[in-house]
């Protein structure tokens, strides 16, 4: 009996020198991964990263890479290209090689720092696709800091041209771009609306002329109104005019609210902003818990559910991923997490499952920085849709997770990068000063049509390019490599 | 744009208890959202006699670079919907500064639920990210209420306080 407490006691011990050991990343360390591995890496100049867009064009793969504002200490980085310190912005990286990634060109953003600067957001459109495009065209839409949507000329991506501008506005984030009709959901901030993001819906199948279908949000939130503000929007994703419906995601850490919205409604009801015009497209709104907020409302719909495939109804579900962003360093607020909500039956939406990171696998909460989830990929190529997605965690690298029941989501592996000297510490108020350190910020993730896996960082460690290895694989029906 | 700086204001600081009340802590009296709770505090003398302060800290909760930028801002982050969800503002706000901190305030009216109006003085200030924010209301002259409850805020005890709640101890 004295022995087995020993040996329970030794094992105890143990456990406590390997939690210290994980609770701090240190340079020259390897990264810590389970089913996926690097396969290129590059530095991004230091930039703070924020959405990374992969395209197919032409015979090459580039990445568009949106950037934060700079920090504090380093506000408009050197691009060694130029020799000239450049606000952040837009990194474009061909990744046809993704051994090798080559940094084409940094395409300045906004000065500021943090949300405040930069570029954050991208998006990337073939002419072809595009009802009025230039058919050899292709097109980037980006923001601009925190006062303009603007589109570029990127058929050179090396030598982007700009084309059009949307701004006098108070502020931007995540929009979506839909390739085939132009239409794009704009996160802005209107001068005259109650609330800092809401939605502008523009016409931007010809690129060079912008053309203002309405403004949308919720009814609160528009111009004159009084009383309570409801949370600001997040970010929408449209399944386009087949799908009809557009999933709009409100709040990123706090009173998160999932919406559907008809798309066709949208875009031709009636357009004043009223109260009553506000709701007219409105499908379902599903509120979410105080704690969590909706950042990424990723649909799935028309789902087979192998679980349910003797179920004489219901055999196939419509689900919606959603994913919620922490804000505060070292768990300062409830944790953000990974949500999936059946809504199959659309005006009774309902969260089935959820996901996060066990935060004790890492000590994630004594790493330092952010813990907790921010974002997912957002590609729909058949590769991995329906089957994986993968969570961007901060501190806790990207999360592979097994979707394929989503009534229950399994991870199948992860990828924490190393940190680098360019990795920027992160600070926590404590009495008389603060207290900093140095840990992976895992900020956004996406794929490409060829399966890899696009990472960046939100504390300057540039972009890792990873594939999945081992069991991960097969749920994609990859071959072994 | 007028600023107010309670150490500036003429005669606050010398006859600071004339207007400060005498404030009582009380449990806070809303249900649990996404913030942690704050404190709550009922004036039982001193000219502000019944009205309520309520006071927290939202962390991660400000554009740490531009602060409290506008009177809608204060609409949308002082936790008057809390008391009402359907309050309006009467006036624009004000620049105001305390504990170092910048922001803004509001002067709202309100109905409560037994049909009474009441006015409320909503408050938003910010430190780099993160916000404190206040609601002073009751059924007394909101000017009056307002002072009482800014020179309250001002006080040692209450500067600690609101400076250990925004490092999130």
């Amino acid at each position: 009996m004295f022995r087995c407490v020993l040996t329970a006691a030794s094992l105890v011990l143990f456990a406590c020198g390997s939690t210290v050991h994980a609770q701090k990343q240190t340079v020259g360390a390897p990264p810590e991964a389970s089913n996926m591995k690097q396969v290129g890496t590059n530095d991004l100049q230091a930039r703070s990263a924020y959405q990374p867009t992969i395209h197919h064009q032409g015979d090459r793969w580039i990445a568009y890479i949106g950037h934060h504002g700079g920090t504090d200490d380093v506000p408009a980085p050197v691009n060694p290209m130029t020799g000239k310190a450049e606000p952040n912005g837009t990194s474009i990286v061909d990744v046809t090689d993704p051994a090798h990634p080559k940094y084409l060109r940094h395409l300045p953003g906004q000065d500021g720092k943090y949300e405040s600067g930069g570029a954050q957001m991208v998006r990337v459109c073939d002419g072809k696709s595009l009802p009025k495009g230039d058919p050899n065209a292709v097109y980037m839409l980006r923001t601009f800091g925190s006062e303009a949507h603007e589109i570029w000329n990127v058929t050179d991506p090396a030598s982007p041209v700009l084309i059009a501008r949307i701004g006098g506005l108070k502020d931007t984030h995540k929009s979506w771009w839909e390739c085939d009709t132009g239409i794009a959901f704009l996160v802005s901030g209107a001068p005259d609306w109650r609330t800092r993001r809401m939605t502008q819906v523009y016409d931007l199948s010809d690129p060079a002329h912008p053309q203002k279908i309405r403004d949308f949000g919720l009814p609160g939130q528009e111009p004159g109104a009084t009383g309570a503000v409801p949370t600001e929007l997040h970010g929408p994703i449209s399944t386009g005019p087949d799908g009809n419906r557009v999933f709009f995601g409100y709040g990123t850490n706090k009173g998160g609210i999932l919406q559907i919205v008809d798309r066709d409604k949208l875009l031709n009801g009636p357009k004043e902003p009223t109260p009553d015009n506000l709701r007219y497209p409105e499908i379902a709104r599903m509120p979410m818990s105080a704690f969590n907020g909706a950042h990424t409302t990723f649909p799935m719909l028309d789902m087979p559910v192998a679980e349910f495939a003797e179920d004489k109804d219901g055999r196939t579900r419509d689900i919606v991923m959603i994913v919620d962003e922490a804000i505060l360093n070292e768990c300062g607020e409830a944790r953000q997490m990974v949500w999936f909500a059946d809504v199959t039956t659309e005006t009774r939406p309902m969260m089935i499952s959820s996901y996060t990171v066990p935060e004790a696998s890492g000590q994630f909460c004594q790493r330092g920085g952010r813990f907790g989830s921010h974002s997912s990929n957002e590609s729909m190529a058949p590769v991995y849709y329906k089957k994986l997605a993968f969570i961007a965690f901060f501190n806790a690298g990207v999360r592979a997770l097994d979707i394929r029941d989503p009534y229950h989501p399994k991870e199948v592996g992860y990828f924490i990068p190393s940190i680098t000297s360019a990795t920027d510490k992160r600070c926590i108020p404590i009495e008389g000063g603060e207290r900093c350190k140095v840990a992976i910020q895992t900020n956004n993730v996406e794929t490409d049509d060829r399966g890899y896996i696009y990472i960046v960082d939100r504390a300057n460690t540039g972009l890792h390019i990873l594939e999945l290895t081992g069991p991960a694989r097969a749920v994609a029906g990859l071959p072994k490599n | 744009m007028a600023m107010i700086a309670l150490g500036a204001l003429s005669g606050v600081r010398t006859h600071a208890t004339e207007h400060a009340g005498q404030w009582q802590e009380m449990s806070w009296p809303f249900p649990r959202d996404g913030w942690p709770a704050g404190r709550a505090f009922r004036c039982t003398a001193g000219g502000c006699d019944g009205a309520e302060l309520y006071v927290r800290a939202k962390r991660g909760f400000c554009n740490c670079d531009t602060g409290v930028a506008d009177d809608d801002e204060v609409d949308r982050v002082t936790d008057i919907d809390l008391i009402s969800p359907r309050f309006t503002p009467v006036a624009a706000g004000e620049a105001v500064s305390i504990a170092a901190m910048r922001g803004r305030i509001r002067h709202y009216d309100f109905d409560m639920p037994d049909g009474a109006r009441h006015a409320a003085a909503g408050l938003a200030l910010s430190r780099r990210c993160d916000l404190l924010v206040a609601v002073a209301q009751g059924a007394g002259e909101a000017n009056a209420v307002q002072r009482a409850a800014l020179v309250f805020l001002e006080t040692q005890e209450m500067k600690e306080w609101i400076a250990a709640a925004l490092d999130g101890r």
